[in-house]
């Protein structure tokens, strides 16, 4: 395989993890079993208590607009160990687990707070390469 | 270096390498990305089992301090002929949970403790120390269960943040030093080509001047 090949079937490979269809908090909640099919075919689960902590944070009205999991958007075009997170209800919550404050539009965070929103939810966010 | 690559002086040469440095330059950042992105999760997991192997040591310690006051109570042989008779069965489900791509795995247990009752031997004729020695032990188990879910997750991650890497390396230090002098070779040459042919062009045209 030339070295082009193998970059080729390397980048294919980036978001094998991500899921065919994400699920709405609400609909992960009244699932007995919330759990998503990545395109790989693997299938990821959601805990159960980081749901119940995500519908804490999120006004009854908010849980249809929260889609799991959460994207953390990495593209090398906005510098090393810059993420971008999408979307009204995931900004919303992102940015009360890091104790950001509220604002609208995407949310650009860094290192550091990638590492504290993985640990706080680690089922529940997922990774996104993007170029 | 360029020799390496065996290219030859031509624009399509150059036009088609020109892409492939592109495509080495992207293949780098995005796995240089998941490479920082695999050292975050490394990092977490590692820490995970800092704090559940300092737990399940203290909860061991304090198990086999509940054993050996059993041992004492009870009597070495009782003891031993009690748990030969005691249920070992424990029901948990393993599934696999992924963290871009890497399959780690996920172990969800039910209830380690169990009753008195659900442990399978005769309270009648067994002590009290007997019956604390083994609630320690299962709190014991769980969290080694525990421990060992997140020791076979940072194996799979050191694995991929390892082979990562080295993509990462090759990509950086051999493959895309070697397309970009490649790349520097040809617009030598051609540049090389295009004064070559200008002094001809003007040597044919001093020549046809003379001639006139």
């Amino acid at each position: 395989m030339s070295a082009d090949r193998i970059i080729k079937f390397e980048l294919s490979k980036l978001n094998v993890h991500l899921p065919v269809r994400r699920l709405s908090l609400r609909e992960a909640l009244s699932s007995p079993k919330p759990q998503v099919v990545a395109r790989d075919g693997s299938v990821h689960t959601f805990k159960r208590e980081e749901l119940e902590f995500l519908a804490g944070l999120l006004p009854e009205a908010d849980r249809d607009k929260l889609q799991l999991p959460i994207l953390i958007a990495l593209e090398p075009k906005l510098g090393r160990g810059t993420a971008r997170i999408s979307g009204e209800a995931e900004v919303k919550v992102v940015r009360q687990v890091l104790k950001k404050k509220p604002a609208a539009g995407e949310l650009l965070i860094y290192r550091p707070e990638v590492a504290i929103l993985r640990r706080k939810l680690p089922t529940t966010t997922q990774y996104l390469f993007s170029w | 270096m360029a020799t390496a690559l065996a290219v030859s002086p031509t624009r399509m040469e150059l036009l088609k390498l020109r892409q492939r440095v592109g495509l080495a330059q992207k293949g780098h950042d995005l796995l240089k990305e998941k490479m920082d992105a695999l050292v975050i999760e490394f990092f977490e997991v590692l820490r995970r089992i800092q704090e559940a192997r300092t737990k399940a040591l203290e909860q061991l310690s304090v198990a086999h301090r509940a054993l050996s006051m059993c041992f004492a109570v009870v009597g070495t042989l009782e003891t031993k002929q009690v748990c030969r008779e005691a249920k070992r069965e424990l029901q948990m489900e393993i599934s696999t949970r992924h963290i871009m791509g890497i399959a780690v795995p996920a172990v969800e247990v039910g209830e380690v403790e169990r009753n008195v009752l659900a442990r399978g031997y005769s309270i009648h004729t067994t002590s009290s120390v007997l019956d604390e020695a083994s609630r320690e032990f299962e709190r014991a188990l769980k969290l080694l269960i525990e421990l060992s879910e997140l020791n076979s997750s940072a194996f799979a991650l050191a694995r991929e943040l390892e082979k990562t890497k080295r993509r990462v390396n090759a990509l950086e230090y051999i493959l895309i030093p070697r397309l970009k002098e490649a790349l520097k070779f040809i617009m030598m040459r051609l540049d090389e080509m295009e004064r070559e042919n200008f002094t001809r062009l003007k040597r044919i045209k001093a020549m046809l001047e003379e001639r006139e």
